[in-house]
């Protein structure tokens, strides 16, 4: 029992991270309706970004900004350059995800070039282990879920209580409307880029502050826990994806803590298959969204 | 020698990759399924053949660990491997049948794909896990050497041949016709009163018998399979070379394996090799296969040999019934 209540906490520092990862995901696909894979390369790219930073001697806790910065602005970049283009040209979704595919695998290779195949690690952060309730948690966890809860907390407001989220969830629920509307899309598209992008580097980088070694796979193998909690609590709907992270999170570290933590994922991939068979729209998917995920 | 043994490889390369393109392109240029987990079905071929041609796995002092060990005659592993593809492309399939959006359904796949990889890595007894399967038998490994290479590119001659003769009775004719207009339309494919579920489902386990077949091929000539053989990105070659050649386009897709699977992924080898990072001309493969995909989608989807709309006649105003 001892086990289980303490795997529910390093759930929860898990769960951080994938939510994180999974809202930048969803809020990029709600605006741009893109399913964008390159996004796990991404993350390999802030998590090395962060190690090039800390073997200079950087905290971790200033390489995650600056690679969330880096991450962001290749982001906009990228979305600019490549993918936006091919929407223009009526690229059909399948062929966009496709590309996307392709541009990471440019990007893993491109990394792996540069920083070898070996595997890497952050070294050990403070050692400091906090204990609440029970649980047991490291200080660099602790740190990470108040991270994800401020800036949870931060998208929530800038989605709600802004002008320019406002203009976000038009143009996610409604492009053609919104724009006729007067909204600039393709300001809000840039700023939606630069956001999900933002938070990508930083799951980036916590992720290879939580993890032992990592190496250009990283962000690849995070894809199967990322988009469990994407679909499952409904893609495109950053709420929905927080929670789904959390319950992936929570669910296979206690899956791992009572069975073999080699098979850590299967819970998030179980997730994923029956949430795709009996509810694809997810937790929180409207009608509307139903509707863009399925055939017609 | 030299020469030869390599001129060996590279058409037997050529055999298996053309069987896994022509799979591929059934399921995503013709019938337009995407599927990213494609080289899963390859795997379970070429462990689906291991396992039926090694002995038990106690022989050579027990060093790796499998289940199976049934030590049968190749053609019975073959056709073993096939039907492990059939099977598993089916399961794949499966996450389909809600009819998903294409691209929701790829990235599912995709999924799937990185979740298989990461479960037979992890469990040791399944397919010796990360390390993989060694010493899997050749066929014609009691015969002199030469003799031995150029039986293995006969054999796998005879099973392209077999192969392309299948593929036809489904890329074109009826059938063919059938799964384009359900690619391009399956709203009015399924107004049409055609079945496009139980369509979806024949062109996953056709499409995964011939990646089974290429697998179980591929792992007969090289004796070693691992997953590090079969990540994601492998499903991506394939799909380069359906996009470069050609979607939906039997000579196109040909065409495209030859350029990439085999011209350039073999081709990067002859670059000059750095001493310090010695995979980095496969890195360079990777990168030119992934720019290639992407040049191609942008500048020309439809490929270099595309696919050759029908033609029907024309019929004459004055016909009554027009």
């Amino acid at each position: 029992m001892h086990l289980i209540i303490e795997s529910v906490g390093f759930g929860v520092a898990t769960g951080a991270v994938i939510g994180l990862g999974a809202v930048g995901f969803s809020v990029q696909f709600g605006i741009s309706n893109i399913l964008n894979i390159t996004y796990g390369a991404l993350m390999t790219l802030s998590a090395y970004v962060g190690l090039l930073l800390i073997n200079r001697g950087v905290s971790a806790w200033i390489a995650l900004p600056i690679g969330a910065v880096v991450v962001g602005l290749v982001s906009v970049l990228y979305n600019r350059a490549l993918l936006a283009p091919l929407v223009r040209r009526g690229t059909p979704p399948v062929a966009m995800v496709i590309t996307t595919v392709a541009a990471g695998t440019i990007l893993q290779y491109v990394i792996v070039a540069i920083a070898g195949p070996s595997s890497q690690s952050y070294g050990e952060q403070s050692g400091q282990t906090l204990h609440f309730l029970g649980l047991t948690l490291s200080e660099g966890q602790v740190v990470i879920i108040v991270l994800t809860a401020v800036l949870m907390l931060g998208l929530h407001l800038l989605l709600t209580r802004t002008t320019l989220g406002k203009a976000m969830r038009a143009t996610s629920s409604n492009r053609t409307l919104a724009r006729s509307c007067g909204i600039s899309t393709s300001r809000v598209s840039d700023i939606s880029w630069l956001i999900s992008g933002a938070l990508c580097g930083a799951a980036g980088v916590a992720l290879a502050i939580t993890t032992v070694s990592f190496d250009f796979s990283l962000g690849g193998l995070f894809l199967i826990p990322m988009i469990a909690a994407a679909i499952l609590g409904g893609i495109g709907q950053p709420y929905g994806a927080m929670l789904g992270g959390l319950i992936v999170g929570v669910s296979s570290e206690v899956f791992a803590a009572v069975s073999n933590p080699n098979y850590k994922d299967i819970v998030a991939f179980a997730i994923l298959i029956i949430v795709l068979l009996v509810r694809p729209r997810g937790l929180f998917g409207t009608g509307s969204s139903t509707r863009r995920l399925m055939e017609g | 020698m030299g020469w030869e043994y390599y001129a060996v490889v590279l058409l037997v390369y050529l055999g298996t990759d053309l069987l896994a393109v022509w799979g591929l392109n059934l399921e995503f240029g013709v019938a337009g399924v995407a599927n990213l987990a494609y080289i899963v079905v390859v795997a379970a071929g070429a462990y689906a053949y291991a396992v039926c041609t090694l002995g038990p796995s106690s022989n050579d002092g027990g060093f790796q660990a499998y289940i199976g060990g049934l030590s049968l005659p190749f053609p019975v592993a073959l056709l073993a491997g096939s039907a492990a593809g059939a099977v598993v492309g089916t399961l794949i399939g499966i996450t389909g049948l809600k009819r998903l959006r294409q691209d929701y359904q790829a990235v599912a796949m995709l999924v799937v794909s990185l979740m298989i990889v990461t479960l037979v890595s992890a469990d040791s007894g399944l397919f010796n896990g990360s390390t993989g399967l060694a010493l899997i038998p050749n066929p014609f490994a009691s015969l002199d050497p030469q003799t031995e290479r150029w039986s293995y590119v006969a054999l796998v001659a005879v099973c392209c041949l077999i192969g392309l003769f299948v593929l036809r009775r489904f890329t074109t004719g009826p059938i063919g016709r059938t799964l384009r207009a359900m690619r391009d339309d399956d709203t009015a494919a399924s107004a049409a009163g055609k079945d496009v579920v139980r369509l979806r489902l024949v062109v996953q386990a056709v499409g995964g018998a011939f990646g089974g077949l290429s697998g179980a091929l591929l792992v007969g000539f090289i004796g070693g399979w691992s997953p590090s053989a079969w990540a994601y990105v492998e499903t991506l070659a394939f799909l380069s070379c359906v996009i470069v050649g050609g979607r939906g386009s039997d000579r196109g897709v040909s065409a495209g394996t030859l350029v990439i699977a085999v011209l350039l992924l073999q081709g990067v080898q002859f670059l000059p090799q750095i001493a310090s990072s010695p995979g980095l001309s496969e890195d360079f493969g990777w990168m030119i296969l992934g720019g290639a995909t992407i040049v191609f989608i942008w500048f020309r989807p439809q490929g270099v040999l595309p696919e050759r709309r029908p033609r029907y006649a024309k019929r004459s105003s004055s016909d009554p019934s027009g």
